[in-house]
Formats: structure tokens, sequence, C-alpha cells
């Protein structure tokens, strides 16, 4: 790679620093004693301990995680086979309306999905609560993880599937042996685009939330109604901090990959 | 494939361990009897310790969540697919409540412990009766300032301080027409609740001589500017005030004598209610003096309840920012339903009056 020269390198800084000074803003002021945002006190840990000691937040948390888990679990599932479809479908034009169909879905507005799940959850009478919740992420998923597979499939030769049946394999060890592992980056990749969206939505989450099931995003939104309360600070840095690991997490995944393959 | 098969099984490994953290923390948090009720309150304002005093004392689980807006609450109970057995809306929802068919009348015979509750909160013009609420919370409209910044003995008891040439830039508004509308109208001797076009019209006229004065018409961020010392006086709710006086001790609030607005925050069973008895108790146990001066000494809001007021801090009590004297309360007015048409005329003044301001 070219070095970059001083300019490019003053740039860069400049825009990272814009992205992530108010994040650490709200991380710094976390650790104030004092009340409010305005003056830093002293160091505390006070607002952490406020946020583990109190049994709503905390279960409210988990349920988050396990919404973002599951959601992005069979989302994936379910959008690798829709990927693996729609690029089997041999007349071009079919296919092109299906994958418009599917960018569709991400394009368009959250609140138009929220409320249309809401209407839907309850015309079919399904109580609010977690499931509504984890279909709905599940659903606004599906097409990201579709985004993310396809390009990798595109990729793939289709002599790869000619040989492997020349050889007298049969469909499902295609499947397996063959399709799966060469897609395996894109699959991750829309696990983790899956798990992040989950986590952080709050336009759908917020119309199919109800009977006390809530997520994060929800009811930080519902605090900070009520004046700036530093537990937000805490919680906001606690959640950027499992982003930050999952991050580093892909990260090692695919340097391990890499690595594997060049030895 | 056999890494991807892993992985799967790990993810829902990991699940399983963390719903049966969730179950065993829901359990811990409360008695694990069959009976649930669920609470659809404003965020942060409850003591969470009274929630887990009333499962103690009944064995009935509260779920409890939390609301933005009155308009997201009506919206998520009138939908359906919820069951919430309490909720707590302002008073002017509750009209709309009534009218929607979304309320469970009340059974007062269940409800001991209304008799504490002062009786000027009681039958007012939005719930006669209280056939549908019970009063939980109740406040007034008027001027957070802040001494320091202004010099001289300003007191704001009077309406027309907030027209003194010497506030020029200073003063900001809450961005609500009623509220701005009504300290037009109430600096003039009339009513909050008028709907004759001449007066709205002169009020308008009025306020916008005051365009000088005011630094900016904003929402919530009021509470970040007064603390800030960014702004001298607002015009504001005296919740939001006791927020902002505890965050800086300079600041000080005044309901002006000729009169004002007097918000309620009202507990209601919804039509979604699947605990009616439990609802019920609910009502009662936060009715009880001592769980109502908890909770009115943990939110910082004034409680109707005279009983509990008894014990609550002297201090508190007397202080006349929270608890006006009889004479301003006589002065003190709910916002009437006045209908859509009307509301409307008022929203008209209102961008009027903000078109004025530069």
């Amino acid at each position: 790679m070219e070095k970059l020269s001083k300019t490019s390198k003053l740039y860069l800084t400049f825009v990272m620093v814009v992205l992530y000074a108010p994040i650490f803003f709200l991380i710094f002021y976390s650790f104030n004693s004092g009340g409010s945002m305005t003056n830093f006190k002293s160091f505390t840990l006070t607002h952490y301990k406020a946020i583990f000691e109190d049994d709503r937040l905390m279960v409210i948390l988990i349920n988050t995680i396990i919404v973002a888990l599951l959601s992005a679990l069979l989302s994936t599932v379910i959008g690798t086979l829709g990927a693996i479809g729609i690029k089997s479908i041999r007349n071009r034009k079919f296919r092109n309306t299906i994958l418009s169909m599917n960018n569709v879905l991400i394009v368009s507005p959250d609140v138009i999905i929220g409320a249309s799940f809401l209407i839907l959850f309850t015309m079919v009478g399904i109580k609010l609560g977690f499931l509504s919740v984890l279909l709905a992420h599940i659903a606004f998923s599906i097409p990201i993880v579709v985004i993310m597979v396809l390009p990798k499939l595109n990729e793939m030769s289709n002599s790869l599937i000619d040989a492997a049946k020349d050889l007298g394999a049969s469909k499902r060890d295609i499947l397996t042996r063959v399709i799966l592992p060469y897609i395996k980056p894109g699959i991750f990749a829309g696990f983790f685009m899956a798990l992040t969206y989950s986590l952080d939505d709050f336009a759908v989450t917020f119309f199919v939330t109800g009977n006390g099931f809530s997520t994060l995003s929800v009811e930080i939104y519902s605090m900070a109604r009520a004046g700036v309360s530093l537990t937000i600070n805490a919680l906001s840095g606690l959640v950027f901090f499992v982003t930050i690991i999952l991050v580093l997490g892909y990260h090692f995944l695919t340097l391990r990959k890499t690595k594997g393959v060049r030895n | 494939m056999k890494s991807m098969v892993r992985i799967t099984i790990g993810i829902l490994a990991v699940c399983g361990i963390l719903f049966y953290i969730a179950h065993a923390l829901n359990q811990s948090s409360g008695a694990s009897g069959k009976k649930i009720l669920t609470v659809y309150n404003w965020g942060e304002y409850i003591d969470p310790s009274l929630l887990k005093k009333f499962e103690k004392e009944t064995g009935i689980h509260v779920i409890y969540e939390t609301f933005d807006s009155n308009e997201a609450m009506m919206t998520k109970i009138e939908q359906g697919g919820t069951n919430y057995d309490i909720a707590i809306p302002s008073e002017y929802t509750i009209e709309q409540m009534k009218e929607k068919d979304l309320l469970l009348p009340i059974d007062h015979n269940k409800i001991m412990n209304l008799q504490n509750i002062d009786e000027d909160f009681l039958d007012l013009p939005f719930d006669k009766k209280n056939k549908y609420s019970i009063p939980y919370f109740w406040g007034t409209v008027g001027i957070v300032y802040n001494p320091k910044l202004l010099g001289k003995g300003y007191d704001f008891d009077n309406w027309n301080d907030l027209w003194d040439p010497s506030l020029k830039g200073k003063v900001v508004l809450v961005d609500s027409a009623r509220e701005v509308m009504g300290v037009g109208l109430n600096s003039m001797g009339k009513s909050l609740n008028s709907t004759d076009s001449k007066e709205l019209s002169a009020a308008t006229d009025k306020l916008i001589k005051m365009a000088p004065n005011v630094k900016a018409i904003i929402g919530d961020e009021v509470t970040q500017l007064m603390i800030n010392e960014d702004a001298a006086v607002a015009l504001t709710w005296s919740g939001q005030a006791a927020d902002m006086m505890f965050e800086n001790e300079d600041l000080t609030y005044a309901v002006p004598s000729a009169g004002s607005n007097l918000w309620f925050d009202n507990m209601v069973i919804p039509r979604t209610s699947k605990n009616l008895d439990g609802a019920h108790k609910f009502i009662n146990f936060m009715l009880n003096p001592e769980n109502a001066a908890q909770n009115a000494d943990y939110v910082g809001y004034s409680t109707p309840n005279k009983a509990a007021m008894k014990l609550l801090d002297p201090e508190v009590i007397s202080d006349e920012r929270y608890y006006p004297s009889k004479e301003t309360r006589k002065n003190l007015h709910v916002y009437k339903n006045l209908g859509l048409e009307k509301i409307g005329e008022y929203n008209e003044y209102f961008l009027k009056f903000k078109m004025a301001i530069r």
C-alpha cells in the first residue's frame, strides 16, 4: 500500500476525532461523581453500580442480547438459503425483481416497517413481547444477510459445482461441502451486520415492544425524557464496549481465516 | 461447515444461559406468584423500592414498563396486543381516552385510601367524580429564574414582569401553544381556557410585544440551558423546574399569583387490564400515606395526598414553589378540552407569535 501523505493523514485524524469525540465525551462523563454533564467533579463507578443493582435494567440488557443473538442466527440461516435460492433462479428478469424487492425492504423507513408489524401482530393475535420483537428483528435482518451473502455467491465459479457433480457429489454434499464453505466469510459478515442492526434498532422495536418487555434502545429513550441521568451514559458506555468486543471478535475470526489460507 | 454448526450451538447455549439468568432475576425481583400486574408509567416516575414492597405485600408480580409521551402511551393501548393494568397519563389525555372508550371505571369501594387525597384535587372537570382516574402527582406552570444572572430583585409574582425591557434576550419559553398563550391570557386577567377569539387575538398582540425578550422557544432542552446558565428566565412546568433547581442551586421558581395552569398525572385502569383486582390494590397501595410520601420524596413532584404531606419534610411542604398557598391555588386552573377547532386556533395564534421572534 502506498504511504499516506501528510494532508491525508491529517484529514483522516480529523474525521476520526469528529466521529469518536461525542462517544468518548459521553463515556467520560459516565465516571463523573457530579450529577450532570457540565463539570467533572471526581472519578466514580457509582453509575455503573446503579445499573447492575437495577434488576429491571439488567433483565432488559439480557433481553436485548438474547434477541440480538437469536434474531441474527435465524435471519442468517434464512437469509443465506434465500441468497442461494435467488442465485439459482435462471430467469434473469425474475431474479432481478426478487432482488429489488429485497432491497426495497432495506431502504424503506423503519417507522413504516414497525407500524406495519404492529398492525400485523395485533391482527393475527400475537401478544406484544419477546416473540413479536424477535420476529420483527428476524424479518428486517433477512434482507441485510441476503445482500451480504450474494456477492460471495456471485464470485463463486459455477465450474466448482459442476466439478463436484462430476465427482458424484449429492445435492446435500454440494451445499454443505462446496457452497457453504466458500461463502462462509459472507455468512459471517451477514451475521454480524444482523447482530448490530438488532442491537441498535429503535424505530421498529418501539412499535412491537409491550407488556413489560423492552429493549435497551427503547428503554434509554424513555429514560432520557425525564432529564439527562448519568446512568444513561454508563449504559451507553457498556453498549459501546460490547460493540467493540463484537468488532474485535469479527476481526480475529477473519484474521485467523486469512492466516490459515496462507499456511 | 463443522465450525458453523459449532458456532450455532455455542450461540444457542449462550442464549439459554442468558434466558436462565433473566428468569432468575425476574424471580428474585418479585414473588413468583402467578398473579401479574403490568404498570405503564413515565420514565423515572416512581420509587422502584415501592414496587418491591407492593410485590411483598400482595404477592402480585409487577411488570413495569415506561413511556415517554402521552401520545405514545395511548397509541399502544388503543392498538391492542398489550395488557396494561395501570397507566399514568396527564389530564388532557384522560379526556381523550374517555372519548375513545379506553378506560375502565374505578371501584371507589376498593380504594379505601382515597380519603387521603386533598378534596381540592378531586372531582375536576376532566374526570367528574373521579370515575376513571385517581391523581398521582400534580404541578403548575410557572417561571424558573436565576437571580444571580438577573441582578436586582425580580420575584415574578406578576406575569407582566416577563415584559420588562431589562430582560432583553434572556427569556426561554417552552414550545407549547397552550402554555404560552396561557401566559398572554393570564397576564391580562383572562381565563387560560378562553374561547373568545377577540381575547386570543389581544393576548397574541400582547405576547408579540414580549418578542425582544425571548431568547428561544424550545422543548426539553430548557433544562440544560437553565442549568448551564445560558438563559436567565424560563417558562416551564414545576416538575421540570424541580429537576433544574436540584442541579443548579442558584435557580428558583415562582408561580405568578394572578393565575396559571394546574396539571395532573393520574392513575387509570386501561380497558386492556387483565387483573382488575390487582390494579385496584396497586392504586390503593400508592395512596397509602407512607408510600405516597416516599414516592414524592423520590420523584420530587408535588403529591395530592394530604395525609402523606404530614410525613414529608416540613420544609418542602411549606415551600410555596411546590405547594402554593390556598389563595394562589384558587387562581390555578386545569386545561379544559376546547375541541379540535379551538386548539387549532390556539396553535395558529402561537405560530403568529413565533413568527414575530427573530
